[in-house]
């Protein structure tokens, strides 16, 4: 990968850089829609945790697109897909004994859901 | 990969610690740690996601026993070895001589850059829990 401009050096070590990328096609979910975390144990990298896949959430936003770190950790490039937001209740990732209340937000790319009872 | 950075839901490890004015370094070298990961990024060595995959193919046992910033250095280590960019032998040469510069300055006894604490005890280790 091409290294940084000298001059770009400092703001990206104290800002980061964006992963934001144009994705050619449109977001498969939106705000409010019922997914699940598909049952997937890549040898490879991958930024979707154990204690969520199998388990259902809804979709609170679409951030946009962005580069997918699965293919990028290995060399096989940007790959971009549409990232969401997605809220999962404390009770469907750790049973009956958490609060009601409680969830876990977590920001997940388009490839590691499913439309709730599409399998 | 199912490996021991995802510890999402594990039970055992300890509360998580928070420092009262926590410093953004602990001990200098976390600090040299953390320039030669940003300046290897920028130049385009690799990049964060290889990184991170390199910390998770860390031996479990010294993942769970290793502060944050040794975690950075291992990956470091790793990737800069399999890109060609220095060989193992030159790090454990270097090294070496930095060992024994240190421990022969009066007062300046080498020590490895690592707390003394049980293992999995660390602050560091104790915040990896929640992430």
């Amino acid at each position: 990968m091409p290294a940084l401009p000298k001059e770009q050096v400092r703001a990206a070590i104290r800002a980061g850089l964006s992963a934001r990328a144009e994705v050619a096609t449109p977001p498969r979910f939106k705000a409010g829609e019922r997914v699940v975390a598909r049952n997937i144990h890549p040898l490879g990298h991958t930024r979707l945790p154990r204690y969520a896949r199998g388990k259902r959430g809804v979709v609170q936003r679409h951030h946009g697109g962005f580069v997918f770190p699965d293919t990028r950790a290995h060399g096989l490039g940007d790959q971009p897909q549409h990232l969401y937001n997605i809220r999962f209740e404390a009770r469907e990732l750790w049973g009956e004994g958490a609060s009601e209340r409680d969830g876990v937000y977590l920001d997940l790319w388009e490839s590691y859901l499913e439309a709730e009872g599409s399998t | 990969m199912n490996g021991i950075h995802d510890l999402g839901g594990m039970h055992g490890l300890g509360p998580v610690v928070r420092e009262e004015n926590e410093p953004v370094f602990h001990e200098e070298w976390e600090r040299r740690v953390f320039a030669v990961l940003n300046l290897t990024l920028a130049a385009g060595q690799y990049n964060v996601d290889e990184l991170r995959h390199a910390i998770e193919r860390m031996v479990p046992a010294a993942y769970l026993e290793s502060p944050y910033y040794e975690h950075w250095l291992h990956a470091a280590e790793d990737l800069l070895d399999a890109k060609g960019v220095v060989t193992e032998e030159e790090l454990t040469r270097r090294a070496a001589e930095i060992v024994k510069r240190s421990s022969a300055e009066p007062g300046r006894a080498h020590e490895p850059p690592r707390a003394a604490a049980a293992p999995g005890s660390t602050p560091d280790a104790a915040r990896k829990r929640g992430k």
